[in-house]
């Protein structure tokens, strides 16, 4: 069984959302507040977590950083808020998932068996080490270095990586992108966008155009040595 | 009668001006010039009518009988002045001209045989001439005829001058009139481009209003009621955008407790499982109304155009509603550029709306031409009635002849939304009839080939 935990200050989203998932077969907690949430993800992780942005004192996206900074826990924003905006400042913060509300409680389900499938996914392939210039994955330890330093990904950002490292040299679109990471048949191709940036901060120099993750205009992203 | 254009009212005032202004001059210049070369030409005459006289008088008094032809016969009259000589009521003329002595009026006759000397101006054979006429003695007057012929030649030149010159002034006028008009009409053409902008879409285009300091007022109250309308707009998106943002965290609460609900149907008696069965329907109509509406608020924003295969597309779209991904039919390029998630949209509206209205859905046809994608969607439906093809693209419309089945819960916003995706691509949807029967649902979408 896998344990969800909501963090949500709506005491009837936040019952209704435990209720529902429970009977989805989900061992759901929720909590009030981003500081009750950091608390009791600390005592006791779960496996997934919701957060609402729109919370009293800490704030959504300063919980998804706090929790993002202790946890490689795939974290999945439910909020009323669907601007551009919005979404791109949660998921830079370390969301991996945005979805607006309402959501229907089969879709809820359905994207957090996508994000276990990934989560499991990785761990027990025999796939070697993977080289890009100074950039290496070795996807089953799960490791990304570059320069030979480790560099700290989360679970998102290094199956995007690991999907994209697979094909070398081959443009993978934002569609097929969101349908091999994200197991969406159709969604928010921002999610991509998103997290390329922040793959980028990460596997990048940071000085020019982009050397390793490639954007190719109208068609998608690929990873070139 | 259509009212001529301020721009032809100002060229033709302007020429209408130029011509009556250079004519006065014409005119003007030609009588001054005219009266100083006749004033001119009177004086040369005198002079040289005198100077003969004085040699005919000089001539006529040498011998007691002289030879008055011979006497003329020494002046020099040159081509245009001829001589003649009344001697005691003969007429001696150094060229045998028959007319020439009958031109002379009768008045001045009188005056000169009265001892008097004077001018005056004829006309003979067409041409004026100038008289002058000189008493030598009692009985004898000496007269010239001046021919003014080439006098006559000299104005008619100068009169076709002139007209030339004013027409031409005239022509320049209207030309000037033109560059002034349009230069005039400039800032006015600016605010009407302006206009345009903004109804294209372009709500965030101003004036300057310091590029124009004297229409200042026009661009001011331009901008100003540019600024009020969008202000509006914005108030009643904000308002529709509010409306459903705040209907949504309940409908969260909603969405999840009929899910509690739906799974334990079978637990529930029969009449709360019906009562529990419709409250869940509903809740998903109602969601998918907040979801439209939210979409019709963001009116404004462009179509983000990127790459994509609209026959996946329209497969994928199929797939999601358990329609056959075979009616999907591509002719030539199907990856167009276009707003996915619109189109995305677009396609599952006019799907559903085939599928409430139109007994199903038989065909989606996708063809890029040339610059333009054009979708259809075909149902076998019984169509829609005339009356209502203008109106089933405008909000909460459901069609009289699709009345029968309106609780189908078809929000009305469906073919809006079409509509509105169709425009943020700057393209049209259309209703037309299938031929064979049934509704033919057309999107054009320009600017899709990628």
């Amino acid at each position: 069984m896998s344990a969800v935990l909501v963090i949500e200050d709506d005491d009837r989203i936040r019952l209704s959302l435990v209720l529902a998932l429970e009977d989805e077969g989900y061992e759901a907690t929720g909590a009030p507040t981003a500081e009750e949430g950091i608390a009791a993800q600390r005592r006791r992780p779960a496996d997934t977590v919701l957060v609402d942005l729109m919370l009293p004192g800490i704030d959504g996206f300063e919980c998804i950083r706090a929790l993002r900074r202790a946890h490689d826990v795939p974290i999945v924003v439910i909020s009323a808020r669907d601007d551009t905006h919005d979404i791109v400042a949660a998921l830079e913060a370390g969301a991996d998932d945005y979805l607006v509300k309402p959501v229907a409680v089969k879709e809820l389900t359905a994207r957090l068996r996508a994000l276990r499938r990934r989560a499991r996914a990785g761990a027990g392939d025999e796939v070697p080490v993977l080289r890009f210039g100074d950039l290496e994955i070795s996807p089953e330890a799960g490791e990304v270095r570059l320069a030979g330093t480790p560099v700290a990904v989360t679970r998102t950002e290094f199956q995007l990586l690991c999907e994209l490292a697979e094909h070398p040299g081959r443009v993978l679109s934002r569609h097929q992108l969101l349908q091999r990471v994200w197991g969406y048949d159709g969604g928010d191709e921002r999610l991509v966008d998103v997290h390329v940036g922040r793959l980028r901060q990460k596997i990048e120099d940071g000085e020019g155009a982009p050397r390793h993750l490639v954007t190719v205009r109208g068609l998608g992203y690929k990873l070139q040595r | 009668m259509r009212r001529a254009g301020l721009r032809v009212r100002v060229v033709a005032g302007f020429a209408a001006g130029a011509l009556a202004l250079s004519a006065t001059m014409a005119l003007a210049s030609y009588q001054v010039a005219r009266q100083s070369l006749i004033k001119e030409r009177e004086r040369t005459a005198v002079r040289a009518a005198y100077d003969d006289a004085a040699v005919v008088r000089i001539g006529l008094g040498a011998t007691t009988r002289p030879d008055v032809a011979a006497v003329l016969r020494v002046l020099d009259t040159g081509e245009s002045r001829r001589a003649l000589l009344q001697r005691q009521g003969n007429w001696y003329a150094l060229k045998a001209d028959e007319g020439s002595t009958g031109a002379i009026p009768v008045a001045l006759q009188q005056q000169a045989a009265a001892g008097t000397a004077s001018v005056q101006r004829i006309r003979t054979g067409g041409h004026a001439s100038i008289v002058v006429a000189v008493p030598l003695a009692p009985g004898d007057v000496f007269y010239e005829v001046d021919s003014l012929r080439e006098l006559e030649h000299t104005l008619s030149v100068l009169t076709v001058v002139l007209t030339l010159v004013a027409m031409g002034t005239a022509v320049l006028g209207a030309g000037l009139g033109w560059y002034a008009s349009r230069y005039v009409l400039r800032p006015l053409r600016r605010v009407a481009d302006a206009a345009q902008e903004i109804a294209g879409g372009a709500s965030k285009y101003r004036l300057d209003p310091a590029a124009e300091p004297d229409l200042a007022r026009l661009t001011t109250s331009f901008n100003h009621m540019v600024d009020e309308l969008s202000a509006r707009l914005e108030r009643d998106r904000r308002f529709a955008a509010d409306v459903s943002h705040e209907l949504r965290s309940p409908l969260q609460t909603l969405a999840a407790a009929a899910s509690v609900l739906e799974r334990r149907r079978e637990h529930l008696d029969e009449r709360t499982a019906t009562a529990a069965g419709l409250v869940t329907q509903e809740i998903a109509h109602f969601q998918q109304l907040v979801n439209d509406l939210l979409e019709l608020s963001r009116s404004d924003r462009p179509a983000a155009r990127t790459t994509t295969d609209v026959a996946d597309l329209a497969r994928q779209v199929c797939r999601e509603r358990r329609l056959p991904a075979t009616i999907v039919a591509a002719d030539g390029e199907s990856r167009w550029s276009v707003d996915r998630r619109r189109v995305g949209q677009l396609l599952g509206n006019l799907l559903d709306n085939a599928r409430a209205y139109g007994g199903g859905p038989v065909a989606v046809s996708l063809r890029l031409d040339g610059d333009v994608g054009r979708i259809d969607v075909d149902d076998e439906g019984p169509g829609v009635s005339p009356e209502d093809k203008p109106l089933i693209f405008d909000r909460f419309v459901r069609g009289r002849s699709a009345g029968a089945r309106a609780d189908s819960g078809g929000a009305g916003l469906g073919l809006a939304l079409v509509a509105q995706h169709a425009a943020a691509h700057g393209g049209t949807a259309a209703v037309l009839d299938r031929p064979g029967g049934g509704a033919r649902f057309r999107v054009d979408l320009p600017g899709c080939r990628p």
